[in-house]
C-alpha cells in the first residue's frame, strides 16, 4: 500500500462501433499489488476497454500507460510483451490439446522441436505456489470448467504478466473454487503484480476488490474505494438508480394437478457423459420451480430432455399424461424458450415476422392451399409486436438488427403466446439489461398465475429465489436438494450448489 | 505369370501412391489448420503440365520440380488470399480453382504443340540396377523411382513437424479455436497462409511427380483424373493423421494400379467397373471411418479475426 | 477531398442492388482478367471479345446456340441452388445428368409405340427417378451419416461417368462397331422436337427458364420453401422448431439430383439423339459456377447461366476467329466467380457486422459514400 505507483492507467479511451460508443472517454488506473474492480452491467463497455488493452480492438483515442511508459499495443503478443495477461469470459483454450501445450502455446523460442520438460517444471512450481492444481498432460475438454480457468491463469503467469485480467471469472465457479481463486489473486498481488477483476457481481467485487471503477454505457461514473463502498452504493451507480430483486407477491393458486413428470430419467451431453442420473421431477399447474445450480452440472440436457430435443438413455418424460418422444414443436402445449437465443431460439436472417411462426407457418391461416399468406403473417407478427411491446418498427424487418432484449421478447412471444400448459424457460434473461430481465419476470410470473407449469432454470440465484415457488438445486446431474421458495436462502443453497447435503430441507 | 502380375502391381501400387501422399501430407497441414483446399485437383493439374513443360525445356527434372514448387507458391497464395483473406467459401473456391486449372492447362497445352507427341524424361530408381533382381522385395521396392521413397520419407517428416515441433502445435491449435491461438499471441491469417501454401506446393509437385515418376505424357483434360478429390478423402480416412493417411493412399493408389492392370488383362469385368473402384471405394471409407475420425473443429469454417 | 456518409434508405430492394452490385463488380473484374490473359496469349483482346459477341448474338442461329448452351446450366445451377437454400452443397451435378441420361437413353431407344409427347415424359420421369434415387446416396450419406456431401458427391460423379462409359460401349444400349462409344440411336418419338428450323433449338432452355420462376415460387411461397431456407439459415433453430432435418436435406438433394437428371435427359433427347461418352464435361463445376453468381436465388440463376452459356458459345467463335482456345470460356467463368465470391464474402460480411452493431437501425438502409469536395 505504501507504494504508490501506478502500474497501469488507460487514459480518455473511447471506442466506437458503426452505431454505438462502446467506451466513451474513459480512464481507469490500477496500483501496483492492487486489485482493481471494474464494475457495469452487461454491454457497459467492460469488455470493449479490456480488448482494448489486450490489442483485439484499437481504440479511436486514449493512451495506455503501462508502469508509466505509454506503450501502443495492436495484437495480443504486444499486449503479452508488454506484461499484461488476460483470462477472457469465455475461455481461449484449445480443447483437444493438453494443459502443457496450451500454456507454451505461442511463447517465443528460438527452439523448433518441442521440449515440455523445462514447461513442465516451471508449470508444476506456479500450480505449488499459487495452490491452483492441474495435472499438466490432461487434454484440457476432460478437465471441469473450473480447472481450466486456472489452466488460463496459470498460463499468464507463466508468461510472467504484470497485470492479470480477470473477465467475469466466478460465472462458471462453485463457491469454493471462488475461494481459491480469492486466495489465489491475494498471492499473486502479493508479489506486486496488479490484478483487474471485471464482474458485474458486487459481492465479490467487494470482497475482492482494493478499488471499483464503475461503468455505464461506456462511461465512468466513478471509482470508490472499496472499504468505502457497500453493496448497495454500487448497485445504484450501476444501473442509475436503486435496485433490489424482491421476491414478487402472488396469489396462491388452487389448481394443482401434475403437469410433467419425470420418472428415473438418464441422459449423457454431447461428449457421451452422464448428465442427469436418475432425476426425478415433478411440475404442477400453476407454480414456478426454478432451478439452481452452477452451470454445466446437467441445465442444458434438462431442458433438452423435456423439450425432446435430446433423447434420455431411459426414464419417462411425461406432459399431461403424454409421452414425451420427439420435438414438440407445438407452442400451445409447451413453450420452450432456449438457452441460446440467437443459436437455437431464433433465425436471425428471417424477419421478425417469420421468427414468430417458426413453429405454426403450415397452419392455417398462415397456409392456403399450399401457399404462405404473408398477409396473414404479417397481420400477425403486427399483433405480436403490439400485445409484446417488441420494439420493432415492422414484422419485415431482420430479427438480428434487434436489441439483445427485443430478440428474447420475439421467442416468448412465439413460445407463450397459445398458452402452453408448460413453459421450459432455459436462463430467459441471460445477457439482457434490468428492464428487459424485470420484464421476463413479469412475464413468467403472469404464465403462473394463468395456471401453467413453469421450469425455470436459471444460474443466477437472486432470480431463482425471488421467482420461484419451489427451487431445486441441480449438482452434477442429481437433484441435491429442494426448497421453497418463500423460506429458501441463498446461503443453503450456495452449500447444495457445492454437492454439500444439508439437513436444513424444506 | 500371376506372380509376375501380382509383382508388378504391388511395383505400382507404390509408385502410384507416391504422388497421392505428396499431396496428401499438405492438404493434412492445411485441414488441421482449418482450411479444407479443394483445389488441389487443379492445383495438382498445372503442376502435372508444369512438370512436363519444365522437363521437356530444361531436360533436368530438378529443375522441374523446383519449377513446379514456385507453380505451387503461386497458386497457394491466391487460394490463401481468397479463403483467409476475403473469407470466401473454401468449397466454392476450390472447385473454381479446379475450372480455372482445366481451362488454364487446355490453353496452354494447345500452346505447346512440339510436346504432344514427345515424352519427358521419368524418374530413374533410387538402388542400383543388381538390387532390382533380388525376388520380391527387388522389384517391389528397390526398382522403385526415386520419388516413392521421397514419399514416404515426408510422410514421417510430416509426422514430427506436425506432433513434435512448435509449429506442428501451432497449427493443431488453430484449427480447433483459432480464437484461443489469436489471445496466444499467434497469428492466425499467416499460420493459415503457411499451411495453404504448403499444401498447394505439396499439390503441385505431387502433379509434376505423377507425370514424370509414371508415363511422361501429358494428357489434356483428364490427366489428374480426380486424385486430388482422393487425396482429400485419404485425408478424412485417415483421420488427419500422417501415417494413417499415407496407407490411406497406398490403399487407393493400389485399386488404381490394380484397374489399370486388369484392363490389359482379358477380364470378365468390363474395365469402367474396375475404374469406378476407387471412388466407390473412397465413399465407402468415408462412411465408414467418418464416425471415428476427429474432425478439426474448424474445418472448413472462415476465421472472421475482429470476431474476439 | 473529405468523404461524407450518405444514408440512402431502400426498404426492400436495397439489399439486392447492393448484392448485385458486387455480383456486377466481380464479373467486370472476371472479363478485364480474361482480357489480360487474352492479351498475354498475344491477341487483342478486344476483338477476342467482339468476336465473341458477335459468336452470341451475331444470328438467330447463334442465340439460339446460346439458348441450347444454357438448358443444362439454368437446369444444373437451380438443383445446385436449392441445395445451397438448405445449407448443402450438392455439388454432383455432373453425375445426376449422367445417371439421368442414362435413365432416358433406356426408355428412349425402344419404340414404344406411344404419341410423343408421352414418350418423351416417360423418358423425363425415367431419368428424373434414376437421378433422385442416385441423388437420394449422397443424401443419405450426408443427412444420416454425417459425410461430407462435397467429397461424396463429387466421388459419385466419378462413378457415375465410368458408368456411362461402359453403356456406351459395353452394354447391351452400346451401338456396336461405332468409330465412337455410343448409344443405339433414339427413337423417333422420344426426341424434342425443334423449335426454329434451320437451329437446333429445342424446348430445354425453357423448361430451365420455367424450372427457376416455379423454384422461385416454392422457396418463397410454400411452407416447404419456408423450412428450406430456415433450415439453410440456421440448422440448430430448424431442429427446434420441430422440422426433420434430416429428411428435409434428403428432399433437398434428391430434388437437385432430379433437376440434374433431367437437365442430362435434355440434352440427349433434345441435342444429341443418343447417349454418348462424356457428353457435359464440366458442366458439374460450371453449375456451381451458375448458382453462385446467381447467390442461391432461382431468378439469378436464369440470369448467370446466359451469362455463361454466351461466354461459352461465343468462346467457340472466338476460338476459331482468333485462335485463343476456346476454353478460355472456363478461365473467364471461373475468375468471374472468384471475383465475384472475392468481392462480395467479406463485403457483405461488413454489412452484416454493422447491421449486428447498429440495432438503433430500424430500417435496411446502407450507407452510400459519396465523394464531396
Amino acid at each position: 500500500m505504501n507504494e504508490n505507483s501506478i502500474l497501469l492507467k488507460m487514459q480518455d479511451i473511447s471506442k466506437s462501433f458503426p452505431g454505438v460508443l462502446a467506451n466513451d472517454h474513459v480512464t481507469i488506473e490500477c496500483e501496483k499489488g492492487h486489485v482493481l474492480g471494474l464494475l457495469g452491467e452487461n454491454g457497459a463497455g467492460k469488455t470493449t476497454l479490456m480488448n482494448i488493452l489486450y490489442g483485439l480492438y484499437q481504440p479511436d483515442q486514449g493512451k495506455i500507460f503501462v508502469d508509466g511508459k505509454q506503450v501502443v499495443i495492436n495484437s495480443p503478443s504486444e499486449a503479452i510483451n508488454h506484461g499484461i495477461g488476460m483470462v477472457h469470459q469465455h475461455f481461449k483454450l484449445v480443447d483437444t490439446l493438453s494443459v502443457i501445450e496450451n500454456v507454451i502455446l505461442g511463447i517465443p523460442t528460438n527452439k523448433a522441436v518441442l521440449d515440455f520438460g523445462p514447461a513442465k517444471k516451471k508449470l508444476e512450481k506456479l500450480c505449488k505456489e499459487y495452490e491452483l492444481f492441474v495435472d499438466p498432460e490432461e487434454i484440457v475438454w476432460r478437465l471441469p470448467v473450473g480447472k481450466q480457468q486456472w489452466v488460463e491463469i496459470l498460463k499468464a503467469l507463466y508468461r510472467d504478466c504484470k497485470v492479470l485480467v480477470l473477465d467475469e471469472p466466478t460465472a462458471v465457479l462453485t463457491p469454493s473454487e471462488s475461494d481459491q481463486l480469492c486466495r489465489a489473486i491475494r498471492k499473486i498481488t502479493e508479489q506486486g503484480r496488479s490484478v483487474v477483476f471485471i464482474s458485474h457481481k458486487l459481492r465479490e467485487v467487494i470482497e475482492i476488490t482494493d478499488k471499483v471503477t464503475v461503468i455505464r454505457d461506456g462511461k465512468v461514473i466513478g471509482t470508490v474505494n472499496t472499504k468505502e463502498a457497500t453493496q448497495s452504493i454500487l448497485a445504484e451507480m450501476m444501473v442509475g438508480r436503486p435496485v433490489t430483486i424482491e421476491r414478487k407477491a402472488r396469489p396462491i393458486i388452487k389448481e394443482h394437478s401434475a403437469v410433467l413428470v419425470m420418472k428415473n430419467v438418464n441422459a449423457f451431453d454431447d461428449r457421451g457423459v452422464q448428465a442427469l442420473k436418475d432425476f426425478n421431477l415433478t411440475v404442477h399447474a400453476g407454480e414456478i420451480v426454478g432451478v439452481a445450480g452452477v452451470d454445466g452440472n446437467g441445465q442444458r440436457e434438462l431442458s433438452e430432455c423435456i423439450a425432446g430435443l435430446r433423447k434420455p438413455s431411459s426414464g419417462s418424460i411425461t406432459i399431461q399424461d403424454k409421452q414425451v418422444t420427439n420435438v414438440i414443436a407445438d407452442p400451445s402445449f409447451v413453450g420452450f424458450i432456449p438457452e441460446d437465443r440467437q443459436k437455437t431460439g431464433l433465425v436471425l436472417d428471417f424477419t421478425v415476422a417469420e421468427n414468430l411462426l417458426i413453429k405454426d407457418y403450415k397452419e392455417k391461416p398462415y397456409v392456403k392451399n399450399g401457399f404462405l399468406q404473408y398477409s396473414e403473417i404479417k397481420k400477425h407478427a403486427e399483433h405480436m409486436i403490439k400485445k409484446y411491446n417488441i420494439k420493432s418498427p415492422s414484422g419485415d424487418i431482420k430479427v438480428k438488427t434487434l436489441s439483445g432484449g427485443n430478440q428474447q421478447k420475439v421467442v416468448i412471444a412465439r413460445e407463450l403466446d397459445a398458452q402452453p400448459v408448460l413453459d421450459v424457460a432455459s436462463h430467459p434473461t441471460r445477457g439482457l439489461d434490468l428492464g428487459a430481465v424485470s420484464n421476463v419476470h413479469d412475464i413468467l410470473l403472469n404464465e403462473r398465475n394463468r395456471g401453467a407449469a413453469v421450469l425455470f432454470i436459471s444460474a443466477e440465484l437472486q432470480e431463482v429465489i425471488a421467482l420461484s415457488d419451489r427451487i431445486i438445486v441441480l449438482y452434477s446431474g442429481q437433484i441435491m436438494g429442494e426448497l421453497d421458495g418463500e423460506t429458501a436462502d441463498q446461503f443453503t443453497i450456495g452449500q447444495m450448489m457445492l454437492g454439500q447435503t444439508t439437513e436444513a430441507k424444506k | 505369370m500371376t506372380y509376375e502380375i501380382i509383382l508388378d502391381w504391388l511395383q505400382a501400387s507404390l509408385r502410384w501412391s507416391a504422388p497421392l501422399i505428396i499431396c496428401a501430407m499438405g492438404e493434412i497441414f492445411a485441414e488441421r489448420s482449418g482450411i479444407i483446399n479443394m483445389g488441389i485437383e487443379g492445383i495438382m493439374l498445372c503442376g502435372a503440365l508444369c512438370g512436363v513443360a519444365v522437363s521437356y525445356y530444361a531436360q533436368s527434372q530438378a529443375v522441374a520440380l523446383f519449377a513446379c514448387a514456385i507453380l505451387g507458391l503461386v497458386l497457394g497464395l491466391i487460394v490463401a488470399f481468397l479463403t483467409v483473406s476475403r473469407r470466401t467459401n473454401q468449397v466454392v473456391t476450390g472447385l473454381m480453382i479446379n475450372l480455372l486449372a482445366i481451362g488454364a492447362t487446355n490453353v496452354i497445352f494447345s500452346v505447346l504443340t512440339v510436346m504432344r507427341h514427345k515424352r519427358a524424361t521419368t524418374f530413374g530408381a533410387l538402388f542400383p540396377e543388381s538390387m532390382h533382381r533380388i525376388p520380391l522385395v527387388g522389384p517391389v521396392l528397390f526398382a522403385q523411382p526415386f520419388t516413392t521413397w521421397i514419399a514416404i520419407f515426408i510422410a514421417f517428416i510430416a509426422s514430427f513437424v506436425l506432433y513434435k515441433t512448435r509449429w506442428g502445435l501451432n497449427v493443431r491449435a488453430v484449427g480447433d479455436n483459432p480464437q484461443a491461438t489469436a489471445t496466444a499471441g499467434l497469428s492466425v491469417i499467416k499460420l493459415k497462409y503457411q499451411t495453404l501454401i504448403l499444401s498447394s506446393i505439396a499439390a503441385s509437385v505431387a502433379g509434376g511427380i505423377l507425370t514424370l515418376a509414371s508415363s511422361g505424357y501429358f494428357a489434356a483434360g483428364g490427366m489428374t483424373g480426380g486424385r486430388g478429390f482422393i487425396v482429400l478423402a485419404a485425408v478424412v480416412v485417415g483421420g488427419w493423421d500422417p501415417m494413417r493417411t499415407m496407407f490411406a493412399c497406398m490403399l487407393f493408389g493400389a485399386t488404381d494400379a490394380a484397374q489399370l492392370r486388369l484392363q490389359t488383362t482379358e477380364s470378365i469385368i468390363p474395365t469402367q467397373f474396375l475404374q469406378m473402384l476407387p471412388y466407390v471405394i473412397t465413399v465407402v471409407a468415408l462412411t465408414i471411418m467418418v464416425k471415428r475420425s476427429r474432425v478439426p473443429k474448424t474445418w472448413g469454417a472462415a476465421y472472421d479475426g475482429r470476431r474476439s | 477531398m473529405r468523404t461524407k456518409e450518405k444514408i440512402i434508405k431502400v426498404p426492400f430492394i436495397g439489399d439486392l442492388i447492393y448484392s448485385s452490385g458486387h455480383t456486377i463488380v466481380g464479373i467486370l473484374l472476371g472479363i478485364f482478367t480474361g482480357g489480360l490473359l487474352i492479351a498475354i496469349s498475344g491477341v487483342n483482346p478486344f476483338l477476342a471479345y467482339a468476336s465473341m459477341f458477335r459468336g452470341a448474338f451475331n444470328s438467330l442461329q447463334s442465340f439460339s446456340n446460346v439458348l441450347v448452351r444454357s438448358s443444362p446450366l439454368l437446369l444444373g445451377g437451380i438443383g445446385v441452388a436449392i441445395g445451397i437454400k438448405s445449407g448443402v452443397w450438392n455439388t454432383g451435378i455432373e453425375g445426376y445428368m449422367y445417371i439421368g441420361a442414362i435413365g432416358a437413353t433406356i426408355v428412349a431407344i425402344p419404340e414404344l409405340g406411344l404419341p410423343p409427347i408421352i414418350h418423351i415424359l416417360l423418358c423425363f420421369i425415367v431419368a428424373m427417378l434414376f437421378a433422385g434415387l442416385w441423388g437420394a446416396i449422397p443424401g443419405y450419406l450426408r443427412a444420416y451419416k454425417g459425410v461430407n456431401e462435397v467429397t461424396a458427391t463429387i466421388m459419385l460423379s466419378y462413378v457415375a461417368i465410368y458408368f456411362t462409359n461402359w453403356i456406351v460401349s459395353g452394354s447391351p444400349l452400346a451401338q456396336e462397331g461405332a468409330y465412337f462409344p455410343m448409344s443405339l440411336p433414339f427413337a423417333k418419338s422420344s426426341l424434342l422436337s425443334i423449335l426454329m428450323k434451320g437451329t437446333s433449338l429445342h424446348p430445354g432452355p425453357f423448361i430451365g427458364l420455367l424450372m427457376c420462376i416455379i423454384f422461385h415460387i416454392i422457396l418463397k411461397y410454400t411452407p416447404f420453401g419456408f423450412r428450406t431456407r430456415m433450415l439453410g439459415h440456421n440448422p440448430f433453430a430448424a431442429q427446434y422448431a420441430g422440422i426433420n432435418s434430416k429428411k428435409q436435406i434428403v428432399i433437398t438433394m434428391v430434388i437437385g439430383a432430379m433437376l440434374g437428371g433431367l437437365g442430362g435427359a435434355i440434352e440427349v433427347l433434345g441435342l444429341k439423339h443418343r447417349l454418348y461418352m462424356e457428353f457435359v464435361t464440366g458442366v458439374g463445376y460450371e453449375s456451381v459456377a451458375v448458382a453462385l453468381v446467381a447467390g442461391g436465388e432461382p431468378i439469378g440463376v436464369m440470369l448467370s447461366a446466359l451469362f455463361f452459356s454466351i461466354l461459352k458459345v461465343g468462346g467457340a467463335t472466338m476460338s476459331i476467329e482468333t485462335g485463343v482456345s476456346s476454353s478460355m470460356a472456363s478461365i473467364i467463368i471461373a475468375l468471374c466467380v472468384l471475383f465475384v465470391i472475392g468481392v462480395g464474402v467479406a463485403d457483405s460480411k461488413r454489412l452484416k457486422k454493422r447491421d449486428e452493431k447498429d440495432p438503433g437501425k430500424k430500417t435496411l438502409s446502407f450507407k452510400m459514400e459519396e465523394a464531396v469536395k
